[in-house]
């Protein structure tokens, strides 16, 4: 958490580079030393990120408890999405801010006591809610590592920190159906290629009831908010925690879901 | 490594200074060290005596130990499917080729070092209950005037299949230990098999105990790999053998070549969607490239003070088996 905002307070120092006896094999990828533009970052040649991509798809569709999978997925094909996403963010002027000032969600930097005394119906108190009632918690985010540029880093970071946020905001639960309706907010709003292929694929393992109800109902009211809505990214949450949530929905065109989606018990 | 000749000799000279001062860091020596009269060694190496490298990090020796550690402990409960994954079974036969040289005859005192999940003590156990079992059929043919009677309690005889062999797996990484003990009571092996943590700089046996020490990809994991050594000489019986099975340089520029691209860029990205792991398996592929050539670890155990060393180079020099006898 400590690690990109510092970022952005003291300009970056490239590691002084450690003698090693790398001059006479280019090939080799390293991992420490010269090249780490953030704390987690681990450089990879476009050889590395193709075979990453397609063995975390693989792995991902395999074994769907991977979610490590799915981020790393992300990360290596989300390239040219991030630049289109952070030109986005430089262009809205809350996105600039949050650019700038790099705030990030996690437990250490969340003030729970203050989100509980919210009033009812506040972002802030829905947003603690959610994370009650569902078991999530914000530290779960893996680090953004295989992505070569610093400032789209923090892009994807904040993406999958605004993530539980859009949850709250569409009111779906972090069940498959739940997290399969978001995947294609998402989709549609950040073209974002995992999202796609997740969209696309995630729907495989659904009943059938379930696929019924999610084709006919849910995708298509989820792809038509999020064609409405502006770039979930330029909302400077943090800063909004008091905000009624049905005046933010109202703020970003989302309507009510047509049905309630059951959350876990 | 395709590495031009003259680099190779700067390389074995520098690493020559290794062996004078234990522990100094090996890539830095690169530079225009010159090799003193008498091996007088220049002032400034004195400074960098306690750093050493970690894959291609430089960490103090101390660090190395806690790290080293850390790496295993994280891959023990995937480490024989990756070895799987990443040498697409290959490594089965080079530990096979071990076991085959090592050609131990039942009754052997086998100490295996590093030997973790267990690997070599199994083919070991296997290979003396094949020669055990080989040899009483032959017993019991050459005697064919016996009665039923001493026949049937030949049969009967159960009382040890493995002709009095023992294997002692040593490990200093108690996960690594964890799995194995899994693994033999998962496969069925009893007898004949101890289980000890330790360190392989500092053994926890008495002198002269052992007929045969292997190491199996561990040695190069081991900050001081000279007190390893010694601490190998010491535990054996005379007559006794090492064995070291390690990962050494290539001598085929061509494979060399392919080898490292496998290495660096498939290897670490293996680690990364099968065990969520990208550094461990970035350690293990910089570690093999630290680990001296097999000329110069052949005079390292000679130092020790082994003797008659020889090493045999399996896949071009992918993997090289060093043996050492003391005498």
């Amino acid at each position: 958490m400590r690690t990109l905002l510092r970022g952005v307070l003291r300009p970056l120092r490239a590691f002084r580079s450690r003698p090693w006896p790398a001059a006479d094999v280019p090939l080799r990828a390293t991992s420490h030393g010269t090249g780490l533009l953030y704390p987690e970052h681990i450089p990879t040649t476009p050889l590395q990120k193709a075979l990453l991509a397609a063995g975390s798809a693989g792995m991902a569709l395999y074994d769907p408890y991977r979610h490590d999978m799915v981020a790393v997925l992300g990360e290596t094909t989300g390239c040219r999405t991030l630049k289109v996403l952070r030109d986005q963010m430089r262009r809205d002027p809350e996105g600039a801010q949050i650019l700038q000032e790099r705030p990030r969600i996690s437990l250490s930097t969340l003030d729970l006591g203050k989100l509980r005394s919210l009033p009812e119906g506040s972002l802030g108190r829905e947003y603690l809610r959610f994370l009650d009632v569902n078991r999530v918690s914000p530290d779960t985010r893996a680090p953004t590592r295989f992505v070569d540029s610093e400032e789209l880093a923090y892009v994807m970071q904040r993406y999958r920190e605004v993530h539980d946020m859009l949850h709250t905001l569409l009111g779906m639960p972090t069940n498959i159906l739940g997290e399969i309706v978001v995947k294609w907010f998402e989709a549609v709003q950040t073209g974002l290629p995992m999202c796609i292929l997740g969209a696309l694929f995630g729907p495989i393992q659904l009943s059938a009831r379930n696929l019924q109800v999610l084709v006919s109902k849910l995708i298509p009211w989820a792809v038509q908010n999020a064609r409405r809505a502006p770039c979930v990214l330029n909302l400077y949450y943090e800063r909004r925690w008091e905000q009624p949530l049905k005046a933010l929905r109202q703020e970003l065109s989302i309507t009510e879901p047509p049905m309630h989606v059951q959350g876990p018990a | 490594m395709a590495a031009p000749r003259i680099w190779g000799l700067w390389s074995f000279c520098c690493r020559g200074w290794s062996r004078v001062l234990p522990g100094c860091r090996l890539p830095g020596l690169r530079s225009s060290w010159p090799r003193g009269p008498l091996g007088a060694r220049p002032l400034s190496q004195e400074k960098r005596a306690t750093e050493t490298h970690f894959g291609f990090e430089t960490v103090s020796e101390e660090e190395k130990g806690g790290k080293v550690y850390q790496v295993f402990e994280s891959v023990a409960k995937k480490y024989d499917m990756m070895n799987d994954m990443m040498s697409l079974g290959i490594h089965r036969i080079w530990k096979d080729l071990l076991l085959w040289k090592m050609r131990p005859f039942p009754g052997t005192q086998l100490l295996d070092v590093a030997g973790g999940t267990g690997d070599i003590a199994f083919r070991f156990l296997n290979y003396v209950q094949a020669q055990h079992q080989r040899k009483e059929k032959r017993q019991l043919r050459a005697q064919q005037n016996l009665s039923w009677e001493e026949i049937a309690k030949k049969y009967q005889n159960e009382e040890d299949s493995l002709g009095g062999s023992h294997v002692m797996v040593c490990d200093i990484n108690k996960e690594m230990l964890k799995i194995g003990k899994q693994k033999a009571h998962a496969q069925g092996y009893k007898a004949g098999l101890a289980w000890v943590l330790g360190d392989a700089e500092e053994l926890p046996f008495d002198d002269d105990k052992f007929d045969v020490y292997t190491i199996a990809f561990g040695i190069r994991n081991v900050t001081h790999i000279d007190r390893a050594l010694q601490e190998a000489h010491r535990v054996l019986k005379p007559g006794g053998r090492f064995l070291c099975l390690e990962f050494s340089q290539v001598n085929n520029p061509l494979v060399s070549r392919l080898y490292d691209v496998y290495s660096f860029q498939v290897i670490p990205v293996l680690g990364e969607v099968i065990a969520g792991d990208w550094k461990s398996y970035q350690y293990l592929v910089e570690s093999i490239r630290q680990f001296p050539s097999q000329e110069e670890f052949k005079e390292m155990i000679e130092d020790a003070g082994f003797q008659k060393v020889t090493y045999e180079n399996l896949t071009s020099g992918i993997v090289a088996i060093h043996s050492g006898f003391k005498l």
